[in-house]
């Protein structure tokens, strides 16, 4: 239930809501708000899409093996503001620690998982018209059909999303956002972003979660971060996705260059969930290509596999 | 419901943008023949999940496990031959010394690192649910690993390169994320950022190898 989207859309949505027609001093209050959730909120994106593995859910079709295929995928990260970028990192990963790690730690706490999985189940209810739209906007008219029955049987039958009991009847949960939606269509990445607190993503998945905010049903029925409902949905948003990319959190914190970490994460992410819409598979280089020329002797000599010795370099 | 009339014009940027896009949609390149590698997946299915059940044995001990989990890796990991992927271009530079040096300070760095990782999801049960060939002797192992802690299933996939009955794990994919393709970038990055002084990755690797878990 990897609802990473709908949350960035919930957070852009304190950006947006912040502005429309209020007097000042409401809007200041909505803004400040808004400020302060998107600190805490962002982050968790970061780790959310960094490691993007998280234990508690699945991904319909994770993995597919690529064919024998042309030299491709594990696209190289195209960093052009790698400087910004590497200053927005050090400032969200400093801001984790001293604001929503504490929180998010304190929760897992105090709550046995199999509660938080509850949590968890509620906020990603909530996410379901969001990927409706865009299973539509894809022409995915079943993975849609899929969805909106998801979110009618489980807010329903299965008390307001507690319970996922959609699955249990054979509809397995998807993810669908914008930014997949574009890539569906053949909109390249462009160039990695780190927005300040608001985490990792790059141009198209960026322009991805203004459309998310904006044309997220249950953000447009329930209001945004002004409503009470809107308010609660977005901290405990925030807290669970937190909370569910903790692992992911950690992982970062062995890396050597824990900010390329992230990006190649994000990016190989991201790269797999577009997989998904597009139905692509992705091609793998052969395991040595980027290495060639001198590979160590095996020390194990009776498996290693004469015939994957390396291309020719490529890369030389 | 103040923000009606902006939400409205969004969406409808979006849908002329969409309309837009369309007309660059690309044919879905043909998947991947079905072919199957019983063999590798019989290797996975075996050597993976002692690994995965060694580390969910809660009679051991986490000393236990250590030393069962660096016994058990060479079996299920090609580590010479990840050794050397995660060095990418500096594979090729590197002098003997350096590589000396290097492979024991990666190995125990891995073994930390994995092992924390591995247990973070704390899964039980291993299930192939299949194998795909890219080419004779590079197979990609499609398995769910259930049980234990996880909430759901989580799908994990294992590339691993071999023959006949000798395979070896050179690659694990979680969520879309190979971890050998992006510790090398780590890496890479990191001697990068020393002006190609793979000696400093190699003490930063030390340095963390011998830092306590932190759970």
């Amino acid at each position: 239930m990897g609802a990473y989207m709908p949350d960035a859309g919930a957070r852009l949505e304190i950006v947006m809501n912040g502005e429309p027609s209020r007097t000042s001093a409401t809007k200041w209050r909505a803004r400040a708000r808004g400020v302060a959730f998107i600190a805490a909120g962002g982050l968790v994106m970061s780790a959310a899409s960094a490691q993007a593995q998280n234990a508690s859910e699945e991904s319909p079709a994770l993995v597919q093996a690529a064919p024998p295929a042309t030299l491709d995928s594990v696209d190289a990260a195209y960093d052009p503001l790698q400087g910004f970028n590497r200053g927005s990192f050090g400032l969200s990963m400093g801001l984790d620690r001293v604001v929503l790690r504490p929180i998010t730690h304190g929760y897992m706490a105090v709550t046995p998982s199999p509660l938080r999985r509850r949590v968890s189940a509620v906020v990603y209810n909530l996410g379901e018209p969001s990927t409706t739209v865009n299973d539509i906007l894809q022409g995915k008219p079943k993975r849609a059909g899929r969805s909106s029955a998801r979110f009618l049987i489980n807010s329903t039958i299965g008390v307001l999303g507690i319970w996922d009991v959609a699955t249990g009847m054979g509809l397995k949960a998807h993810d669908a956002d914008f930014g997949q939606t574009f890539g569906r269509y053949g909109v390249r990445p462009g160039p990695y972003l780190y927005v300040p607190v608001l985490g990792p993503s790059n141009f198209r998945d960026s322009v991805g979660r203004v459309l998310d905010f904006v044309t997220d049903p249950v953000g447009i029925v329930g209001g945004g971060s002004t409503t009470t409902f809107g308010a609660s949905r977005l901290a405990a948003q925030t807290i669970d996705t937190r909370a569910r990319a903790d692992n992911a959190f950690r992982a970062l914190d062995d890396a050597t260059d824990p900010y390329v970490t992230a990006r190649s994460a994000y990016g190989q992410y991201r790269a797999a969930f577009i997989r998904e819409a597009t139905r692509e598979v992705q091609a793998l280089p052969d395991f040595d290509d980027n290495i060639a020329a001198d590979p160590v002797a095996p020390a194990d000599p009776a498996a290693a596999s004469p015939e994957t010795t390396p291309a020719p370099s490529t890369t030389q | 419901m103040t923000n009606a009339r902006p939400t409205r014009r969004f969406a409808q940027l979006a849908l002329v943008a969409l309309a837009g896009l369309g007309v660059l949609a690309q044919a879905a390149p043909a998947l991947a023949q079905g072919q199957r590698e019983p063999q590798a997946e019989q290797f996975v299915q075996t050597r993976a999940q002692r690994v995965i059940s060694v580390l969910a044995d809660k009679s051991q001990s986490v000393a236990q496990k250590q030393a069962t989990f660096h016994q058990s890796i060479d079996q299920l990991a090609d580590v010479p031959r990840i050794t050397n992927f995660v060095l990418g271009k500096y594979a090729r530079t590197i002098t003997p010394d350096q590589r000396q040096r290097f492979a024991p300070a990666f190995r125990a760095y891995a073994e930390s690192v994995y092992q924390n990782r591995i247990s973070d999801y704390r899964g039980e049960t291993l299930k192939v649910t299949g194998s795909t060939i890219r080419k004779p002797g590079d197979v990609i192992v499609n398995t769910t690993i259930s049980g234990g802690q996880l909430g759901q299933p989580v799908q994990v996939a294992w590339r691993v390169l071999g023959n006949g009955g000798s395979w070896k794990v050179v690659d694990v994919q979680f969520r879309g994320v190979w971890l050998a393709i992006t510790q090398q970038q780590d890496f890479v990055s990191t001697i990068d950022n020393a002006g190609g002084n793979v000696d400093v990755l190699t003490k930063q690797l030390q340095r963390d190898a011998q830092r306590p878990a932190s759970r």
